[in-house]
């Protein structure tokens, strides 16, 4: 699937898709509440904190494809850790097994784990060709501070997910529509 | 402005404030204090011990913090927060949780030695999502947002 448009632009969708019928551009993502890499109890919108969000939803830490994107991600924390916008990875991985992928990668980002699977069914992310780890569909979604979708990625095929110069842009479309003034006082 | 007291050896809060003042995430001190817990303060009691929030050496310690840090410490995190003197100048971090054991890993305890001190009246604040380092205006980190 390959989304295009913003909040102000309107919702697109340019083909058919595996995902969510409500997780498109304008609707308003699900604030999860699942634990994080350590274990602690978080909810989406606490993590937002005020912020636009890069939100990954990733096979998990066996997937030479996630362990690929992930250091791309860590690529990308160098630059957003100044510039108030965040990351986070949505796995079915322990908070545990997490804890110690995320350390390997050097990520400095949180993790949330739906081990439990409480999510996946929702969000209809349940890759359903994958019987043996039940994983979510790697998908991304970059997200307004409340949540909103602004863009939707089907990772489905590695070529599907956002680059790093389309997360860029997409922090930087909704960093001018919520930062206030974006334009510098005279 | 939220501020805690530290003379080296004792920490206040108003309205008992004794020592050199520092401000701190304000969230730290406004809500429910967790009783039995341990404070970490890596800052000296001195006024000329400060550094500039912008030096590598605390965006780094930042980083550590989000990076491994704060996993650590894990359910055991009360609180944390960077102590700061004025709009631009820190004078070391805070770092308050429930089990001391951890403490001689603190790595703000590299701007500014740590002392370990018991402590009542800190509150639990939700550990930063990372992997923000930078200020929110002058809060200090991992304080403040610009929302409105």
């Amino acid at each position: 699937m390959a989304v295009r448009g913003g909040r102000n632009a309107g919702p697109v969708r340019s083909d058919s898709s595996t995902m969510s019928a409500d997780l498109h551009p304008g609707t308003r993502f699900p604030n999860l509440e699942l634990p994080d890499h350590t274990g602690r109890e978080r909810r989406l919108s606490e993590l937002a904190a005020g912020d636009p969000v890069a939100l990954v939803t990733s096979r998990g830490w066996w997937c030479p494809k996630e362990q690929r994107y992930m250091r791309e991600l860590c690529r990308l924390q160098d630059e957003f850790e100044v510039a108030y916008a965040r990351i986070v990875v949505l796995s079915v991985d322990p908070p545990e097994v997490q804890s110690a992928f995320r350390a390997g990668l050097g990520a400095r980002f949180t993790f949330l784990s739906d081990a439990e699977r409480r999510w996946i069914e929702p969000l209809e992310l349940l890759e359903r060709t994958d019987t043996t780890h039940r994983p979510f569909l790697p998908a991304g979604f970059t997200l307004f501070p409340d949540l909103t979708i602004h863009r939707a990625y089907n990772g489905y095929w590695y070529l599907g997910r956002a680059t790093l110069e389309e997360l860029r842009r997409d922090m930087r479309e909704i960093s001018r529509q919520v930062r206030d003034p974006w334009e510098p006082p005279a | 402005m939220t501020c805690v007291g530290w003379d080296g050896e004792r920490l206040t809060v108003a309205p008992d404030l004794a020592g050199r003042i520092m401000e701190i995430d304000p969230r730290c001190l406004h809500g429910r204090a967790v009783p039995g817990a341990y404070a970490h303060v890596c800052a000296l009691a001195g006024d000329r011990a400060r550094l500039r929030f912008d030096e590598p050496e605390v965006q780094q310690v930042r980083r550590d913090a989000m990076a491994w840090w704060i996993s650590l410490l894990g359910d055991s995190l009360v609180c944390l927060s960077m102590l700061a003197v004025d709009e631009s100048r820190c004078a070391g971090a805070i770092t308050v949780t429930l089990d001391p054991g951890w403490f001689e890993q603190d790595p703000f305890a590299r701007l500014f030695g740590g002392t370990g001190v018991e402590t009542d009246v800190f509150c639990a604040v939700a550990p930063p999502a990372g992997p923000v380092v930078e200020r929110y205006g002058s809060v200090p980190w991992p304080g403040g947002s610009f929302t409105r």
